[in-house]
């Protein structure tokens, strides 16, 4: 097959082709072609045929019985890191302290709510905690956490009812900082165009004491319905990295919200959101769910394995998971630099 | 009637937190915590004395508190 030197770069540049090679002397020599052979031809020209016809079929990520989707397309699984030495609070509904899947793992446990433990009794927190650091080799199936082998923060700002004021998160914000924690995950957020001074001003000091605090951008986009929301706070504080949910064809997920015009309401970066498989309290134990909740911890997990790698933090390591996302075909106004993307092996 | 607040401290003033927040209580603010590592002061304090904490000397920002809620545990998108 005769291509044109931008037909090659474009069709070896495309992820969804396992290679594009020269043909080589295989089919000269032989009488019969490989079934290998055969393939690559066939999607080589099935995919220069589709970009003549304007019709490219999207990448398509789904879970394996070895690892979620989301780890596979943020690379993961090819990354030697493991969180080592690195220290990520999450700050939510609390743990499920008897999940199997984070036994004997270093967890420092609190609750900022008043007359609650940092038991999770919602779900949310579990989940959101099993992406960032649930287990290499959890006991009930596929691979979901990232940050393997960090020492967890579990604050809990969020009660049993799922709601929590500024006083406990902020709180919980300040105990993360003075415990040492590289990374604060926040799958929280509400409906609020303007910049909160607070967040902001937490936001900055905590980058300036070494931590990155990641916020979900917010699901109240209705994308089918022609609107595509805001990020809200505290997302929307310049100091504090706005990440957006992506699904498994690397689309903006219907719900995810947008880069909103004050200053810091621009998404930063986008994570896997869609059908996002993660631990959940016993008896479930696991649980599928969406949102720019789940998308969060899948930054605050890669940004642990970030700073384990290169030993970045605050600032310097916003700075290096923005440049390493991997750039995505869609407006910046959407998944801001791109897909997140782990330190390669 | 008591509202709940989120107080910033100014850059500058940081390092005399307890400067502002002795201010502030005699401002009428019931200080409820604060957070040394954000300079950030949350408490409450009477709708008619809220106003002029801003303009306690060491104070950036004086908001109302607000409440976050996650959609129900049983929702798709969360």
């Amino acid at each position: 097959m005769d291509l044109s030197a931008d037909q090659l770069a474009a069709a070896r540049a495309d992820r969804r082709l396992l290679s594009v090679e020269p043909e080589g002397v295989r089919h000269a020599v032989g009488g019969s072609l490989s079934e290998e052979y055969l393939r690559g031809f066939r999607d080589a020209a099935q995919f220069l045929h589709a970009q003549v016809a304007g019709a490219v079929a999207p990448a398509q990520f789904g879970d394996t019985d070895k690892r979620t989707w989301g780890l596979q397309a943020t690379g993961v699984a090819d990354s030697p890191e493991t969180g080592a030495g690195i220290t990520v609070a999450v700050l939510d509904t609390g743990l499920d302290l008897e999940h199997p899947d984070f036994a004997g793992r270093d967890i420092e446990t609190r609750s900022f709510v008043e007359g609650e433990t940092a038991q999770d009794a919602q779900g949310h927190g579990t989940h959101v905690t099993g992406t960032a650091c649930g287990a290499l080799a959890p006991g009930g199936g596929r691979r979901y956490g990232i940050a393997h082998e960090a020492r967890i923060l579990a604050g809990k700002v969020l009660g049993d009812d799922g709601s929590g004021t500024d006083a406990d998160i902020l709180a919980g914000m300040s105990w993360a900082i003075s415990a040492g924690a590289r990374v604060i995950s926040m799958s929280l957020g509400a409906d609020v165009r303007e910049v909160s001074a607070a967040y902001e001003t937490a936001g900055r000091r905590a980058l300036a004491a070494g931590t990155l605090v990641v916020a979900a951008a917010g699901n109240n986009a209705r994308r089918g319905a022609g609107d595509a929301g805001f990020v809200g706070v505290p997302a929307n504080s310049p100091s504090i990295m706005a990440v957006a949910a992506v699904d498994g064809a690397l689309a903006i997920a219907d719900f995810s919200a947008a880069s909103s015009p004050v200053e810091g309401g621009q998404v930063d970066i986008a994570g896997p959101g869609v059908d996002v498989y993660s631990s959940w309290p016993e008896p479930d134990g696991t649980n599928t769910i969406s949102g720019t909740s789940m998308a969060t911890p899948h930054v605050a997990g890669i940004a642990a394995l970030w700073s384990q790698r290169t030993g970045a933090t605050g600032q310097e390591l916003w700075a290096q998971l923005v440049q390493a996302a991997q750039r995505l075909p869609l407006p910046a106004n959407d998944v801001g630099s791109g897909l997140v993307r782990a330190p390669g092996a | 009637m008591p509202e709940k607040v989120t107080i910033s401290v100014a850059d500058d003033a940081v390092d005399r937190i307890d400067e502002v927040v002795a201010a502030l209580e005699s401002g009428g603010l019931q200080v409820d915590q604060v957070l040394r590592p954000l300079g950030v002061i949350t408490g409450s304090a009477d709708t008619r004395h809220v106003q002029a904490l801003g303009g306690v000397a060491g104070v950036a920002s004086v908001e109302p508190q607000r409440t976050f809620r996650l959609p129900p545990p049983d929702s798709d998108v969360q």
